[in-house]
């Protein structure tokens, strides 16, 4: 099936009589002819709509066991100061711990490294053990009341679900990895509604590179989750969007401050997350049985003692946020309480997404900030959800170090683009903050803390490509013309110390030649010649300034001398590059003396 | 022959669950499968979350009863959880955060309904009463109409004319007579024949100040229920106010009659009586009894202006008069005196009403000393020569 799938990418395609023979087979076998123009590429397209349609219906489903565990295990209508909302959490946090440790071992955290190790290492592959097990412990912590979201566990069972479709399908390697990122792209999208975002975020974090070839099949699984989602569950986002203005450009400062403010809370949520899960994870082995039931006895006492609306994902308290529930204080009170929770809840490896809680904390403090500004300024301050919803963003720009997916985030989920000014400044600024004072994303941080060491996009944006204008020299010898004679190559290249001359071809192109084939057609006799007869066919490669250095180790080994042409006028010459010249920026580059 | 129809005509070297067709024909069987039960799943939980919903919503009703108001609007709250675009539970939460002075998280529950239904009675009514409370005159005014012109579920008409009626007590409570005044003639226009409803709109018009519609509206009343007492008395109130006091006696007599403890009716009634009684421009009077009526009416006023001046503290009524005004009255009465002999001489064709200038001030001035019911009527008498209803 491979040969049939791949046989258009084949460079020759061999025949044969049997061909010839069967050819009549394929205008009349229906399936023949239906697949007869199926190369790889198509059917992998096609397979990521089906990824799409099982993995919303896999989120559907995921989503209906939180809210049946929700209700089943907290009641209706959860209340503080009763005892199931202190004690649910810690009983099942001890059912989810033996839950990993004897059955499904892979299901711990949030999902999103292991997708990316899937993608990178394992060749796309996650068993659907694991995405049973995700289902089941995911909703039981998040219904339970552990601060934790769906939308990373959606991701995995997504990335799981296209591995089971896609592995029996013979794919190429390259096909076969992309099955993660294209069923993770699904999952999320069905699980946040929002697709744009979800493709941008798989992008940013999980495959760590733009790729126009990954685009296509990403597009189409998150759209096809969505749709399938929405058919069911409608087109509403998680939580209802108020009226979103500013009123005065002056307001800008606050959102600047809430950009401030959020990247900071960022900065202690990830060092946070990133100081304590090592020391519990260097912790005797027979702790991880009390380990999530500890975490959901700490959450269950916040949520006692008067704030339930930090347990589970908390989508109604976004909601509430952003239609002016909470003062300012309460706001900023339930931020830091959800920072503690999802702390808890993460550093204890208990199943569960960083997405809703992250959400959440941005929300509040937006909220929070709107609120201040409020106070002080009324007659400058927009709506409190407006400030909520910028917020998030700002919490997923510094806290997920996403900067794209955090804007598209909000425009998406608002549907609203008037807001996009007060956006981008606060998510750039929490962004700027975050990478000043935390180094390594979160995401990566986590990955390093389990072994794994994963390429992201935010190290490659800061990897410095060089260029062949770095490592190119100006031509110093004399460029001859193809339409010279070889004496009067000869007597040009007299008095210069080159022993490889560059020569320009009539009417483009260029080749070269050496100073002894010059000197010895000139010792035969042989100066009427023109230089064009003695070159080869085939002219010399050549390089423009801004092509990455990479590109002229291809050329160097092939020819002594490469032309680095102006891409205006290709018979202008910029420069020359040799091999030696591109090592030698090499080393530069690492740190040696050329 | 390439190796795609290489593949494909040896299907036997291939196992027959990975043959392209194959697998989108198993998955699409899958997806159509996997789509039906996902949406019975879905139908079967939501229709358990409209249940919960269904009961949540019905304990908090009866908490918002009991006064736990809070628990309420948790538990409306919690309802919207399961059924998030229920609009009963919606507009409930909704009254239930205004009834607790929540009323900025009110709108926006109510804004949110409005986006949905435009056109709601109910919403545009709830929506009205909360600009009503900010004071912002255009915005109620606004969603008011939107809910007198709007949909209703039950009772439409009455709800309209309902929330028309509440319309012009906000215009009235927020000083915008002109619009109020409008929107009752627009709405005496539009109403159904109802008389509690005529009575009400004809005591809008009265509050109104206007007097000549609420007297129509009174009549329109009393057309289908001629003994109500309530509208006998208003007509005999709106027809005193426009100095038309033949009519206003013949409903205050009336309604006096069904409320006899009423004061203030007695009051009305005796004084257009009075005025009835005294009128001397009355044109179905002798010369001679308007000559009786002005002397008799003169006289009174002599005394007036006498008692006032005895009882020594005569506060002038005009602020800008800054000098004794009775002093200079006593002079002009007692010339006045003089000129009365020239009544009934047939040269008296101006003092008539130098008589009754007089008297006006006279009772103008002395306000501040106290009204009886005579002087009440004078005072009217002296104003309204012109216009008291013949």
């Amino acid at each position: 099936v491979r040969d049939s799938l791949t046989a258009r990418q084949e460079p020759s395609v061999p025949s044969n009589s049997a061909a010839a023979e069967a050819a009549p087979n394929v205008r009349t076998h229906p399936w023949l002819f239906l697949t007869a123009n199926l190369t790889e590429e198509r059917f992998f397209l096609i397979l990521s709509v089906f990824i799409g349609i099982f993995a919303g219906l896999a989120v559907i489903c995921l989503r209906l066991a939180i809210d049946w565990t929700s209700i089943s295990l907290l009641g209706p209508a959860p209340s503080p100061h009763t005892l199931g909302v202190l004690l649910v959490p810690a009983v099942v946090g001890l059912v989810i711990a033996v839950l990993v440790i004897h059955v499904f071992p892979q299901v711990r955290g949030s999902g999103v490294n292991q997708t990316k190790a899937a993608f990178y290492i394992f060749n796309g592959r996650i068993p659907f053990r694991t995405a049973v097990g995700k289902f089941i412990t995911a909703a039981l912590a998040i219904g339970s009341g552990q601060s934790l979201g769906p939308e990373d566990p959606s991701l995995q069972i997504g990335a799981s679900l296209a591995w089971v479709i896609g592995r029996r399908m013979k794919f190429s390697r390259e096909k076969l990895r992309l099955l993660a990122p294209v069923g993770a792209a699904a999952g999320l999208a069905a699980a946040f509604n929002a697709p744009i975002s979800a493709v941008l975020f798989v992008i940013e974090e999980v495959i760590g590179r733009w790729s126009a070839a990954i685009l296509g099949s990403v597009v189409l699984s998150a759209i096809s989750s969505v749709v399938v989602v929405r058919s069911f569950l409608g087109a509403q986002p998680l939580f209802r969007i108020p009226p979103l203005a500013t009123v005065h450009p002056t307001e800008l400062l606050a959102y600047a401050v809430l950009g401030i403010v959020g990247g900071l809370a960022a900065v202690v949520f990830a060092k946070a997350i990133g100081y304590f899960r090592p020391l519990l994870i260097a912790l005797p082995k027979a702790t991880r049985y009390f380990q999530p039931a500890l975490a959901g006895l700490m959450i269950g006492f916040i949520g006692y003692l008067g704030a339930p609306q930090v347990m589970g994902a908390g989508y109604e308290s976004i909601d509430q946020a952003m239609h002016d529930h909470f003062t300012w204080t309460v706001l900023a009170g339930l931020a830091g309480l959800k920072i503690l929770a999802t702390t808890l809840s993460l550093v204890t490896g208990t199943p569960g997404g960083m997405f809703a809680p992250t959400m959440f904390i941005g929300a509040m403090l937006g909220g929070a900030v709107g609120g201040v500004e409020r106070h002080f300024y009324p007659h400058l301050t927009g709506t409190t959800g407006t400030y909520a919803l910028v917020g998030m963003g700002v919490l997923f720009a510094g806290f997920m170090r996403v900067p794209m997916t955090s804007v598209f985030m909000v425009l998406e989920v608002s549907g609203d683009y008037s807001i996009i000014v007060p956006v981008i400044l606060a998510n750039a600024i929490a962004y700027v903050i975050s990478r000043s004072l935390q180094e390594t994303p979160i995401f990566d941080l986590l990955t390093r803390q389990d072994g794994l060491n994963l390429p992201s996009l935010e190290e490659q944006r800061e990897e410095g490509i060089l260029r062949v204008e770095d490592a190119m020299k100006l031509p110093v010898a004399a460029v001859l013309d193809s339409r010279l004679a070889v004496g009067e190559a000869s007597q040009q290249v007299q008095g210069t110390s080159s022993e490889v001359f560059l020569v320009r071809l009539f009417p483009s192109g260029w080749g070269s030649v050496n100073r002894d084939v010059i000197e010895r057609l000139v010792n035969e006799g042989k100066s009427g010649m023109t230089l064009a007869s003695l070159l080869p066919a085939q002219p010399l490669p050549y390089l423009h300034p801004d092509h990455p250095l990479e590109m002229a180790l291809r050329y160097v080994e092939q020819t002594p001398l490469v032309p680095v042409v102006s891409r205006a006028d290709l018979r202008k010459l910029e420069g020359i590059i040799t091999g030696e010249d591109v090592f030698a920026r090499y080393r530069v580059a690492a740190g040696e003396s050329p | 022959m390439s190796l795609r129809l290489r593949g494909m005509l040896k299907p036997d070297l291939e196992p027959i669950t990975s043959r392209p067709p194959v697998v989108i024909a198993f998955l699409v069987v899958l997806a159509l499968l996997g789509l039906f039960c996902v949406g019975r799943l879905v139908h079967h939980f939501q229709q358990e979350e409209k249940a919960l919903a269904r009961q949540l919503y019905w304990r908090s009703l009866r908490e918002q009863v009991a006064g736990k108001k809070d628990l309420a609007i948790q538990h409306f709250r919690a309802a919207l959880g399961y059924d998030h675009d229920n609009f009963e539970y919606q507009l409930a939460l909704a009254r239930a955060l205004v009834d607790s002075g929540r009323t900025q998280e009110a709108e926006s529950y109510l804004i949110g309904l409005w986006e949905r239904f435009p056109q709601n009675g109910e919403v545009n009514l709830a929506l009205g009463r909360l600009a009503a409370e900010e004071k912002s005159l255009d915005r109620a005014m606004q969603y008011y109409h939107n809910a007198i012109y709007g949909l209703w579920v039950s009772n439409a008409e009455q709800n309209r004319v309902q929330a028309w009626f509440e319309l012009i007590r906000v215009l009235i409570g927020l000083d915008a007579r002109r619009q109020a005044e409008a929107e009752v003639v627009s709405l005496s226009a539009n109403l159904p024949p109802n008389p509690g409803m005529e009575l009400l709109t004809a005591n809008l018009f009265a509050e109104l100040e206007d007097y000549e519609h609420a007297l129509t509206e009174y009549r329109r009343v009393l057309g289908s229920d001629p003994t109500n007492p309530a509208a006998l008395a208003g007509a005999g109130e709106a027809a005193y106010k426009l100095s038309r006091y033949r009519t206003a006696a013949g409903y205050l007599e009336a309604a006096t009659k069904a409320r006899p403890q009423d004061a203030q009716l007695t009051q009305l009634l005796q004084t257009s009586q009075l005025i009835l009684e005294n009128d001397p421009f009355n044109r179905r009077i002798s010369r001679l009894e308007r000559d009786r009526r002005l002397r008799m009416i003169f006289q009174d006023a002599g005394q007036r202006l006498d008692a006032c001046i005895q009882a020594g503290e005569p506060q002038p009524s005009s602020s800008q008069s800054s000098t004794d005004p009775i002093s200079p009255l006593k002079v002009r009465w007692t010339t006045m005196k003089s000129k009365l002999g020239q009544l009934g001489t047939g040269r008296e064709s101006e003092v008539p009403d130098e008589i009754m200038d007089l008297v006006l001030q006279i009772e103008q001035q002395t306000a501040a000393c106290g009204m009886t019911v005579k002087d009440q009527a004078l005072l009217l008498l002296a104003e309204n020569r012109a216009g008291v209803e013949q």
